[in-house]
C-alpha cells in the first residue's frame, strides 16, 4: 500500500521518535496512547502527497515535531510541556504509582470474574473510610500517650469524631476536593494504609497485656512475676522444695547436731538423688565465689553412690580430666562437705520419732523447719 | 478570517460526525475531513481530538489487524458520543442561525 521507500520511512520514523521526545514528560504510557499509529498516519499522510506530487519532505509536510506533539498534546486536551528546555522531566513517583495503579486497574476490569469483586469492594469503602477515621485517631491518641481501641475521655471523644467525619467527607468527595490541599487528604490515607495493620496489631497487645496483668490481679499475684511457681506435666527426677529442684540435702539428727554420709532411699529402697549427671554439672550455692562440683561416694562393692548426703565435692576449677574423659579430683585434693546451711538445727523433744520421720518418702533437706 | 481559529471550537463536533458516518482510523478521519472541505486541521489535532474523545468516553476504540500495513486503531461512536453530537449540533445550527440572521442584517443594513 505504501510506496515511501527507505529513506521516507526512515524520516518518518525520526520524526515520530522526535514527537514522542516532545511528548515524554506525560509518562511512557500516555505517550503510547497518543501515538500508538503515529508512524502509519504519517506514512499514509506522506503516500497522499506523494499522490498530489508535491514531494515535499516530512518537515516540509507536518512542521517542526516539537510543533506537532504541542498541536497533539493540545487537541487531546493535556497541559502543555512543562519546562520548553527541560522536556524529560524525572518521573513523579507519586504520578507513577498512581499510572501503574490504573494500569492494573484496567487490567482487572478486562476480567470477568473482577466485576462483581469491584461492585463489592466499591461497597464497602464506608467501612474504609470508618477505619481510617479511626487510624487518624490512633495516630493522634498515640503522640498524645492515650492508648486503647475507643476513647476514655470527653476530648479524646472529640478528636476521633472529627477524625472519623473528616475521613467521611472526603470519601464522598465532600471536603477536600481543591488541588491545593487534596495533596494533605492523599498523604493521610496513604499514611492511614501504611499504619492500619501495625495499629490494629499493637492496640491487640496493649489489650493482651492489660488482660494478663488483670489475670495476675484475680489470681492474687500481682506484681509477684519475680517468684514463678514452674508447674511441669512431667515428673521431674530428684528432689524438690517450693518448685525449686535441690542439688543437696543436708541432714541433722534428734539432737539438731549435723550428720554427715547418711545414705537416703525411698519407700520402695530406691536411692534418692539430687544430682544425676554423675559429678558433671556445676552448683552455686548462696554466696559462693564459685561452682562446686560434686564426686560420689564409692560402697563396699564399689559402685558410686550418689544418695548418700550431704553430697561432697570441691570447686569446680579443682577438677582435672582423667583418661576416659571423666571430671575427678586430682590425687593432692580430697573432696570436702559444701557449706551447712546452718551449723546446728533445733532440737527435737521426742528423739525416737523424730528418727522414724527422717527417712520419709518425701525426703526434705530436714525434718523440722528450714528457712 | 482565519478559519483555524473558527475550527478549534467546533473540531469535537466535525469528528464526531465524521466517524458516526463510519468508524475510522486517524489519518482516516483526517482524509474524509478533507474530503469534506475542511482543509486547514493539522493532522495532530485530529489524532488529538479522538485521543480525547475516546478518553472522555464518546469514542469507542478496536484495533484492526492489516495483512499489508501496520494494524490500524478504529474509532467508532456510541450512544455517549451520539448524544454529543445531537446536542452540539443543535448548539451549532442554533448558533449559525444566529450568525446567519446577524450577518444578513449586516449586509441589509
Amino acid at each position: 500500500m505504501s510506496v515511501l521507500d527507505t529513506t521516507d520511512a526512515l524520516d518518518v520514523a525520526g520524526y515520530a521518535a522526535a514527537v514522542r521526545r516532545g511528548l515524554a514528560d506525560l509518562g511512557p504510557e500516555q505517550v503510547d496512547d497518543l501515538t500508538d499509529d503515529l508512524e502509519a498516519d504519517l506514512a499514509e499522510a506522506l503516500d497522499d502527497e506523494r499522490h498530489v506530487a508535491h514531494g515535499r519532505g516530512v518537515l516540509e509536510q507536518f512542521g517542526p515535531p516539537e510543533d506537532y506533539a504541542a498541536e497533539l498534546r493540545a487537541a487531546a486536551g493535556l497541559a502543555p510541556a512543562t519546562a520548553p528546555g527541560r522536556r524529560v522531566r524525572l518521573s513523579d513517583p507519586v504520578d507513577d504509582s498512581r499510572r501503574f495503579g490504573r494500569w492494573v486497574l484496567r487490567r482487572l476490569r478486562a476480567l470477568t470474574w473482577w466485576a462483581p469483586v469491584e461492585a463489592f469492594l466499591v461497597a464497602l469503602r464506608p467501612v474504609w473510610w470508618l477505619l481510617r477515621g479511626w487510624v487518624a485517631y490512633q495516630l493522634v491518641a498515640m503522640m498524645a500517650g492515650v492508648s486503647g481501641w475507643l476513647p476514655r475521655n470527653l476530648a479524646a471523644l472529640l478528636v476521633l469524631v472529627g477524625c472519623v467525619v473528616l475521613s467521611v467527607q472526603w470519601g464522598r468527595g465532600a471536603w477536600f476536593q481543591s488541588r491545593r490541599v487534596a495533596w494533605v487528604a492523599l498523604t493521610a490515607n496513604a499514611v492511614a494504609v501504611v499504619a492500619v495493620l501495625p495499629l490494629l496489631g499493637s492496640v491487640q497487645d496493649q489489650l493482651d497485656d492489660r488482660d494478663r496483668i488483670y489475670d495476675a490481679y484475680q489470681a492474687g499475684n500481682l506484681g509477684g512475676f519475680d517468684t514463678q511457681t514452674i508447674i511441669q506435666d512431667k515428673a521431674v527426677d530428684g528432689v524438690v522444695v517450693d518448685g525449686i529442684q535441690v542439688s543437696n540435702l543436708f541432714v541433722y539428727d534428734a539432737d539438731g547436731n549435723p550428720l554427715t554420709d547418711v545414705q537416703v532411699y525411698d519407700d520402695r529402697g530406691r536411692p534418692v538423688r539430687t544430682t544425676f549427671d554423675n559429678g558433671f554439672d556445676q552448683y552455686w550455692f548462696p554466696e559462693a565465689t564459685e561452682p562446686w562440683s560434686f564426686v560420689s561416694r564409692v560402697d563396699s562393692d564399689n559402685r558410686a553412690r550418689w544418695n548418700v548426703y550431704p553430697l561432697q565435692g570441691a570447686p569446680t576449677s579443682e577438677f582435672t580430666y582423667d583418661d576416659e574423659g571423666l571430671q575427678v579430683l586430682p590425687a593432692g585434693s580430697s573432696a570436702a562437705t559444701p557449706p551447712w546451711p546452718f551449723a546446728k538445727a533445733p532440737a527435737l523433744d521426742d528423739p525416737p520419732e523424730a528418727a522414724i520421720g527422717a527417712d520419709g518418702p518425701a525426703p526434705s533437706p530436714s525434718p523440722t523447719s528450714t528457712p | 478570517m482565519d478559519t483555524t481559529q473558527l475550527l478549534k471550537g467546533v473540531l469535537d463536533l466535525a469528528v464526531l460526525a465524521v466517524v458516526s458516518d463510519e468508524d475510522g482510523y486517524g489519518y482516516d478521519v483526517v482524509r474524509r475531513l478533507r474530503a469534506a472541505g475542511i482543509e486547514e486541521v493539522g493532522d495532530a489535532s485530529v489524532y488529538g481530538t479522538l485521543r480525547r474523545l475516546y478518553s472522555s468516553g464518546a469514542l469507542t476504540s478496536y484495533v484492526v489487524p492489516s495483512d499489508e500495513g501496520p494494524h490500524r486503531k478504529y474509532y467508532g461512536i456510541n450512544a455517549q458520543g451520539r448524544a454529543m453530537l445531537e446536542a452540539q449540533r443543535k448548539d451549532w445550527q442554533e448558533f449559525a442561525g444566529t450568525m446567519g440572521r446577524l450577518l444578513k442584517t449586516e449586509v441589509v443594513r
